[in-house]
């Protein structure tokens, strides 16, 4: 009796905090399908006629918004498929061929990751601005990209740790060749590290606002840059406005971690948590 | 010869695991290369494979130099130790995995790759995944994808050490056969001199990166030519004990000869060449029974003599009424000696027979 007591206690707090966390969440989901009137309404209405006006409206009156939302979608894809791919092969060669100082070049690589954006934003807007590159979709790709990859090497290289070494050497041995070896033979084991390292990076990138607010501009926008922009555009606070593009853009995320959340946990462990996956 | 190695020399940093290697195999033959763990088998073979580099020395495959070409060049059917399956490929998948590399017809893969399941007997198996099959159909199948490899060079490392001991004599057994029909080279190396036994028909001894021994598997079981070679050969494993003089008399552990040849520091006596007996004699001596292991067919027998431990085999079981703490009379077969140089370990010339001191 004591034990189901303390099972029903335990599951109650925890359902309490999750539902605590989520409450922002719901609120700005529920106000997406609200009017103006009752978004600002207090007491705040519970029971209402839900209305797609604001999605409408962000899909037909917002001249930006279609652009916004496919350089977020194109600039994240491309930009983690990069990193991914360069990741895979840089985390293969440490693992593999061991270069001397592999431990202190690992180090340095995430240390990149170590500072904050806006430690590096000055001197990447003035590469950017004299180079021509500000307001161009391959340069901010390939700068989310190479932002990305240290994270991703050391995801991958912890799973590239655990594939036994034998397993290239039967590949070798067999008439193989060092493509084949990797993309063959060690690629298909690694697949829970590469969806790891994708989905992490896919967070990072889409959730970007400071650089491309400052190295990008009005060709390369993405959702986060139209969410700070857009917000005052009206005067005051456009809450509709916020809550229909918030709605939108916290879905993908969401949905990726939902599917491969299994992934994302042995990501966050360095591929030190293999049993599950 | 199908492969013949000269001078191969390998370390890893200060430790040089093979020292000017010489060796060769013979055509079609079955040849078992024994040796300790640590003994530089393994690397040999990954160094024919192609695995890895030599520090020095060359290699020949059926005459070809292939000292350095790449691995994928190099026509050696490989066998490793681990079995190395692809874990996201099928049964059926791994075995034929040489033959798809080769970009051999799906049909023709498909036909060798039934008949090397059916050879090994995990044809029920093909369309499972590795991480379904147990130990010894893991086994099985690396053996079964190493076969596949187009060439009359097969290279199996201790292909068979871990698995339990029926499932070893079967597989020896099978892979005896394999090799006399396919007329192949094969060279296999164990640590286990039962299993180099029971396989060779010649018998490589490999000790500290050199070969102190090679021939026909009876004649190293019968005339050790280093007393590593009578250690490492032979089960239950040989006596090897140290000689000394005191004046003319030799001392030969246990044992009181009248002679020894010049330089003898060990002499080796295999455990079947000692007898209980009756009757004390100069070749005979005390000792007491520490272990018996009942073998079936035959007995195996620790004893402690005078400070020396030997270790008996007597043939039958049990059948000898001793037991264990028992003191018992030993005497040794006096043709059974077999002396070794202190310095060089090598063979002496043989005192075919050795008399007891004068009582």
């Amino acid at each position: 009796m004591s034990d189901r007591f303390r099972r029903g206690a335990y599951y109650t707090l925890l359902w309490s905090v999750s539902l605590l966390f989520f409450t922002p969440v719901a609120w700005i989901i529920m106000s997406s399908f609200k009017t103006r009137e009752e978004i600002l309404a207090t007491p705040p209405t519970l029971i209402f006629t839900p209305t797609l006006d604001n999605y409408i409206e962000l899909f037909t009156q917002n001249q930006n918004f279609l652009q916004q939302l496919g350089n977020s979608v194109v600039m994240s894809l491309s930009a983690v498929v990069i990193a991914v791919l360069v990741s895979f092969l840089a985390a293969f060669c440490f693992s593999r061929f061991k270069p001397k100082g592999t431990n202190f070049l690992m180090f340095i690589l995430l240390s990149i990751r170590m500072l904050p954006g806006p430690a590096v934003i000055l001197p990447v807007f003035l590469m950017f601005a004299n180079f021509g590159w500000k307001d161009q979709h391959i340069p901010l790709v390939l700068f989310y990209a190479m932002f990305s990859i240290p994270f991703s090497v050391w995801i991958l290289k912890g799973f590239l740790d655990g594939v036994s070494v034998r397993f290239d050497e039967t590949g070798l041995a067999n008439g193989g060749s060092w493509f084949h070896v990797i993309f063959k033979v060690v690629l298909p084991q690694v697949k829970p590290g590469l969806i790891a390292a994708f989905i992490f990076n896919l967070i990072f990138v889409w959730n970007e606002f400071l650089f491309n607010f400052v190295i990008g501009g009005v060709q390369t926008q993405n959702i986060p840059y139209a969410l700070a922009v857009g917000t005052y555009s009206d005067g005051g606070l456009n809450w509709t406005f916020i809550a229909a593009l918030t709605s939108i853009y916290i879905l993908p995320p969401v949905a990726f971690i939902y599917l491969f959340q299994k992934y994302l946990l042995a990501g966050m462990t360095f591929g030190t948590v293999r049993g599950e996956v | 010869m199908s492969i013949s190695v000269t001078g191969l020399t390998k370390s890893y940093g200060s430790n040089t695991v093979l020292d000017g290697l010489d060796l060769a195999v013979e055509e079609g033959s079955f040849t078992v290369m024994c040796g300790p763990t640590g003994s530089g088998k393994s690397v040999l073979l990954r160094l024919l494979v192609g695995l890895e580099a030599p520090d020095a020395g060359s290699m020949t495959l059926n005459g070809v130099d292939i000292t350095s070409t790449r691995a994928a060049e190099r026509a050696v059917g490989y066998v490793p130790q681990s079995f190395a399956l692809y874990p996201h490929l099928s049964v059926k998948a791994n075995i034929g995995y040489p033959l798809k590399l080769a970009k051999r017809p799906s049909s023709e893969i498909a036909k060798r790759v039934d008949w090397a399941a059916g050879v090994l007997a995990i044809t029920h198996l093909l369309d499972k995944t590795p991480d379904q099959l147990s130990g010894g159909e893991k086994q099985r199948t690396a053996v079964a994808r190493g076969l596949l490899k187009e060439t009359d060079i097969f290279l199996l490392d201790d292909p068979l050490v871990g698995l339990d001991y029926k499932l070893r004599e079967r597989l020896m057994d099978e892979l005896k056969s394999i090799q006399q029909d396919l007329k192949a080279t094969f060279l296999y190396t164990t640590s286990d001199s039962l299993e180099a036994l029971t396989m060779a028909e010649k018998l490589m001894v490999l000790d500290n990166g050199a070969v102190i021994q090679k021939g026909d598997v009876f004649d190293v079981y019968r005339s050790p030519a280093h007393r590593r070679a009578m250690e490492l050969v032979g089960f239950p494993k040989a006596n090897v004990l140290p000689v000394l003089r005191d004046g003319g008399a030799v001392q030969a552990g246990p044992f009181k000869l009248d002679s020894a040849p010049e330089g003898a520091a060990f002499v080796g006596l295999r455990p079947e060449a000692l007898q209980i007996t009756e009757t004390a004699d100069g070749l005979s001596t005390k000792a007491q029974v520490q272990l018996i292991e009942e073998l079936g067919g035959e007995e195996v027998v620790y004893l402690q003599a005078v400070g020396h431990g030997l270790t008996m085999a007597l043939a039958g079981d049990g059948a000898n009424g001793t037991a264990e703490g028992d003191d018992v009379v030993v005497r040794v077969d006096p043709t059974a000696f077999v002396f070794f140089d202190g310095d060089t370990g090598n063979r002496l010339a043989a005192d075919t027979h050795v008399k007891a001191a004068a009582q």
